[in-house]
């Protein structure tokens, strides 16, 4: 069984692999042997059998399947991609959905539904999207959502690595390239992750859009997921950097709602925050469906004034 | 706290060991059980850490957290986790949940919400599978029922249609 090891020293996922084929002779001896070659690996002196050790900052080991190509298998088998792409997949996995973040003169607005879908069932309809890495700093959910979840975690503990060794709260460019860097490390093997870093630190507000796939661009505003098309014709229609709060908040409601009413894969409940020079604050948790009705409202008193 | 687990049985049983493996060493360093959220948590991780080669398990977690409020997390197969009201997975799930998401967690309902006891829960739950199995093919035979409260952990079984 052959597994992959993070370990910071890049020396690229296929130089492992190539590494681990010439220790494995026998492939067959070690099926039932789950545990020993893992400890040979990564006997630190911790002891012989011991399990591998969490390095903190890094996952533990990753188990792949036994087969020529373990990424294209678990590409095609297991990813969470977002969109249709495990449509003919056995297992599914729980996906996000659409996700919007923007930097204004008075911070960062984020904002995002609640839906999380598994082929066409519904699983969830109260996903928190947002993930509140430190009391200064948001990530988004979007693509699957165990693989946000989990290394949006990760970062908070690389965050707080850092800043205990460093005596000083991490950047947001920092963080983003952190996580980016986590994202390039298993770059295709078919994890999906679409997300925004947003925060406020020293140089101001600061919003980086990070991916799956290693791609990390810093930002005035970002749409992420299924039904980020919708959001950012809403978007690019009404943004401007002079908005005052009210408006910003307005204009990060409205985007979600048009979003979640075109995409079947979008729904739910707009959570939205708005991150400010003391950290973030949750603004509001709205169902978009009384978001309709008001919106209808609106334009009724529009049409007859 | 119970965990159910949907999927490949092989899979759910070695899920199964490794947890209580990690259950009994977090006793023995922390010299306290584990609380539900702790629990939850380790489950989602330990799915996780399988992520290129996954535990076929959808599982559901049931406990008494350290308030004495119930709950239940749901799980996919590769960690991502939510405290709900309700849930279910497997074959019937999307013949449970709308079922009861309606009639416990009064979703999408004008009348006005009501307490409900715990056998008035048990026997929504004993109908809840019962119309699952006349819908689903591959529910049947028989129910096991696990009522967690504050005061411990009570089994009930009862029998489903043979067919």
């Amino acid at each position: 069984r052959r597994s992959i090891h993070n370990d910071n020293k890049t020396r690229g996922v296929r130089g492992r692999f190539l590494k681990m084929i010439g220790t494995q002779a026998a492939i067959g001896s070690d099926i039932l042997d789950i545990g020993s070659r893992r400890a040979e690996r990564h006997s630190d002196g911790v002891g012989a059998r011991a399990p591998p050790m969490l390095r903190f900052g890094e996952p533990g080991a990753f188990d792949v399947p036994n087969v020529p190509d373990p990424a294209q298998f678990c590409r095609s088998n297991f990813a969470s991609a977002s969109g249709n792409k495990d449509e003919g997949q056995a297992v599914k996995f729980a996906k996000g959905t659409t996700t919007l973040a923007f930097k204004f003169n008075g911070g960062i607005i984020v904002s995002v539904d609640s839906r999380s879908t598994m082929g066409a069932y519904i699983s969830s309809g109260t996903v928190k999207k947002v993930i509140e890495i430190n009391p200064f700093l948001l990530g988004t959910m979007a693509g699957g959502a165990a693989d946000c979840s989990f290394w949006e975690r990760n970062l908070g503990v690389q965050c707080r690595m850092y800043e205990l060794r460093n005596r000083k709260r991490i950047t947001v460019a920092a963080a983003s390239k952190l996580l980016a860097n986590t994202m390039n490390s298993y770059r295709g093997y078919g994890l999906s992750m679409g997300t925004m870093v947003a925060g406020w630190d020293e140089t101001g507000p600061q919003l980086y859009y990070v991916d799956d796939d290693g791609t990390r661009l810093k930002g005035k505003y970002y749409s992420v997921g299924s039904g980020s098309t919708y959001a950012y014709g809403v978007l690019d229609t009404l943004y401007r950097p002079d908005l005052t709060v009210e408006e910003a908040i307005d204009l990060g409601k409205r985007a979600i709602y048009h979003a979640t009413h075109r995409d079947a894969y979008s729904g739910g409940i707009n959570n939205l925050y708005h991150v400010t020079k003391e950290g973030w604050v949750k603004i509001h948790s709205i169902d978009v469906n009384d978001m309709h009705y008001e919106f209808i409202e609106e334009k009724k008193n529009a049409m007859s004034s | 706290c119970v965990i159910a687990s949907a999927g490949c049985k092989t899979d759910v049983d070695q899920l199964r060991s490794v947890l209580d493996i990690k259950h009994k060493v977090y006793e023995h360093n922390h010299r306290k059980t584990m609380e539900v959220t702790s629990t939850a948590q380790m489950l989602s991780n330990t799915l996780y850490y399988k992520r290129f080669f996954p535990y076929y398990a959808f599982n559901v977690l049931a406990g008494v957290d350290a308030e004495g409020k119930g709950a239940v997390y749901s799980y996919d197969a590769i960690g991502s986790f939510e405290r709900t009201a309700v849930t279910a997975s497997g074959s019937g799930q999307a013949y449970l949940i709308p079922l009861m998401d309606n009639v416990i967690d009064h979703k999408n309902r004008n009348d006005e919400r009501r307490e409900l006891g715990r056998e008035e829960v048990v026997e929504i739950v004993k109908d809840a599978f019962v119309t699952a199995g006349e819908r689903d093919i591959y529910t049947g035979d028989s129910v096991d029922i696990w009522i967690i409260t504050a005061e411990g952990i009570e089994k009930t079984s009862f029998e489903l249609k043979k067919d």
